[in-house]
């Protein structure tokens, strides 16, 4: 593929309002649900008193549970999407099946190496980001699968979400599921901070307004796929 | 096999059981069962006047742990004379007869009493070398458990190391142990009553319910009645409204553990484990672990002796790492030096491109590859 530039710095538009929105509901909610967690996990707060008067875990649980949902729904939303959106957000972008895309993570990893200069021009995720979004969804679902798991132990009778007990012999019990739950959630946490740092330093290296596009949906100056795909 | 009817009403009076104590024993198994209060006089009405099933009490791996948590009292209920009466068929630990006689009983029931007895079975199978690790006049566990399991009426695995293989099963489980379940697959009515030991209210309710009703009550996916394993420890525990609050002991016998604040923190394992201990309690009713202090092992559910350890740590520490480190410790670390490494990446690639111009040339950044 020649990647040349066609013009002057143009405005695609790359992320849809959908791609967006979700994107930014899973940020907030997996920062909600870390902090919540984490507490859950060692609650550090201690209260003196009566009992009665108070309810910091259990509040924080509350808190935790809502955010779950939003969470789960944002990841649902998303993984419909990657079958409804443009070809920025489908799927592909993230099963590196051609030959272009697995040699891009090779290409793209040789940028991170320091042994290449720049990484394959991309519209959409580069293909290293998109194979690790990949598993980075595979991380959402299995704390997903470990958290409705768990919430089903106390589910009230007769709560739909009882159902969800069918999933705790395959989990290895419920005291392996709070484990992998927190292994999870601290490689969801150190995704992220890979996250911010690499757009940080794309924004920077490739100066196609990477930060901004995940606001406005536009990235400057970079190939139109889309566009290309339609004219041939 | 006994006259119906005066089994137990007879074998109560003898003991200076009153019916009275008896109608009250029968309003609480009522109760262990979940059943409605009415229910009480019907089990009653059952238990004094149906056959008297034959028990047989099978022994393998295990420590006799269930064995004395039925027959320990210090004045025997009509719990334990019910489960006294019961077992008096075959029970090595405490039948009379021993050797050649013991195992004739035995023999007797099987072929005597074909698809009419109850089993009970308490320890792991060992199913290593050939299941020489447990052998019993001279015949292997599973091959005993084959025989008397197969031509039972249901079977009852009692205690953690029946129904799950327990701690003869853990890792690195040097005799292959099993749980029944496990060990021979296909026993026609099994009934799964974890527990280290299990409860013998537990066991008593189940009992009558069973020759009140002729069949088990419901169960869930493990086998185990719904209910006495129907719902957490946690979501019964007394302790639960400073749970909820953010009251916790810290340290044993620091001023949270002496007002009785939750367990949560030095490792209590209530949120996962289901039984009824907070409601039914232990030694008749006196009291049960957290309770007292301390924290529930989780000792009901299945591999408990690997997945519950360390019992007095909310989770298991880092794989690798010593087991008293947290996986929040490690995961902050962690995270930290993903961040750091990043972050110094992103330095080191503008400093190259600072070095060379080219972060000041876009036509160049955006067009090139080759
Ligand atoms: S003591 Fe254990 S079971 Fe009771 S509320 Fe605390 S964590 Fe739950
Ligand atoms: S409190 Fe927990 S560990 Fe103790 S007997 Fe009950 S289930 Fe077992």
């Amino acid at each position: 593929m020649n990647a040349r530039a066609e013009a002057a710095p143009a405005r695609v538009y790359v992320w849809e309002f959908p791609v967006r929105l979700t994107h930014w509901t899973i940020v907030l909610s997996v920062v909600v649900l870390a902090v919540t967690g984490i507490y859950i996990g060692n609650p550090f707060l201690t209260v003196a008193g009566e009992a009665r008067d108070h309810f910091v875990t259990g509040t924080i649980r509350v808190i935790h549970f809502y955010a779950a949902i939003a969470f789960a729904l944002a990841v649902l939303a998303r993984v419909i999407w990657m079958f409804m959106g443009n070809r920025y957000a489908r799927w592909p972008q993230f099963v590196p099946m051609d030959e272009g895309r697995r040699r891009g993570i090779v290409q793209t990893l040789q940028f991170y190496l320091f042994l290449r200069r720049d990484p394959p021009p991309t519209a959409g995720h580069n293909p290293l980001a998109g194979a690790t979004y990949l598993a980075v969804f595979g991380l959402y679902f299995v704390q997903i699968l470990t958290g409705l798991a768990m919430y089903s132990a106390s589910a009230p009778v007769g709560s739909p979400f009882g159902v969800f007990s069918a999933f705790v012999p395959i989990l290895g019990g419920l005291q392996t599921a709070r484990y992998v739950h927190h292994i999870a959630m601290w490689l969801i946490l150190g995704f992220v901070a890979h996250h911010v740092w690499s757009a940080i330093e794309v924004a920077l290296v490739e100066r196609n307004g990477i930060i901004e596009s995940m606001v406005t949906g536009y990235k400057t100056g970079v190939p139109d796929e889309e566009a290309k795909s339609r004219d041939e | 096999m006994a006259a119906k009817g005066d089994w137990l009403v007879g074998e109560l009076e003898r003991r200076g059981v009153t019916r009275r104590e008896f109608a009250a024993f029968c309003s609480t198994v009522a109760g262990i069962l979940m059943l409605p209060r009415s229910a009480g006089a019907e089990l009653a009405q059952a238990m004094a006047t149906g056959r008297k099933p034959t028990l047989v009490w099978l022994e393998f791996q295990d420590c006799a742990g269930n064995t004395e948590s039925f027959l320990r009292a210090a004045r025997p209920s009509a719990a334990d004379i019910l489960l006294d009466t019961l077992s008096v068929d075959y029970h090595e630990t405490i039948m009379a007869a021993a050797g050649h006689q013991a195992e004739a009983v035995l023999q007797d029931t099987v072929s005597g009493q074909s698809g009419q007895y109850l089993v009970v079975v308490e320890g792991s199978i060992p199913t290593g070398a050939n299941g020489a690790y447990c052998t019993i006049g001279g015949r292997s566990a599973l091959d005993i458990v084959r025989e008397v399991c197969g031509s039972a009426q249901a079977t009852i695995a009692v205690g953690t190391c029946a129904a799950f293989g327990g701690i003869p099963a853990a890792a690195p489980n040097p005799t292959g142990a099993l749980s029944v379940a496990d060990a021979v697959p296909g026993i026609r009515n099994l009934i799964n009553l974890p527990a280290c030991p299990a409860n013998a209210a537990n066991l008593a309710a189940l009992v009558v319910y069973f020759v009140t009703y002729g069949r088990w009550p419901p169960l869930d996916g493990l086998r185990r009645p719904l209910f006495a394993y129907g719902k957490t420890i946690h979501d019964n525990c007394e302790r639960r409204a400073h749970y909820d609050a953010g009251q916790y002991v810290e340290l044993w016998g620091d001023e949270g553990h002496r007002k009785g604040y939750c367990l949560y923190k030095v490792g209590c394992k209530g949120p996962v484990c289901f039984q009824n201990c907070p409601e039914v309690g232990w030694n008749e009713g006196t009291n049960w672990p957290v309770g007292c202090g301390h924290p529930c092992l989780g000792c009901a559910e299945p591999d408990f002796w690997d997945k519950m350890t360390p019992f007095y740590a909310h989770l298991d520490g880092f794989p690798g790492f010593n087991r008293q480190t947290h996986i929040d410790k490690v995961g902050a670390w962690g995270t930290l030096g993903v961040a750091a490494a990043f972050g110094a990446h992103a330095l080191i690639q503008i400093a190259r491109r600072r070095g060379t111009g080219d972060a000041q040339d876009d036509s160049a950044e955006t067009g090139e590859t080759s």
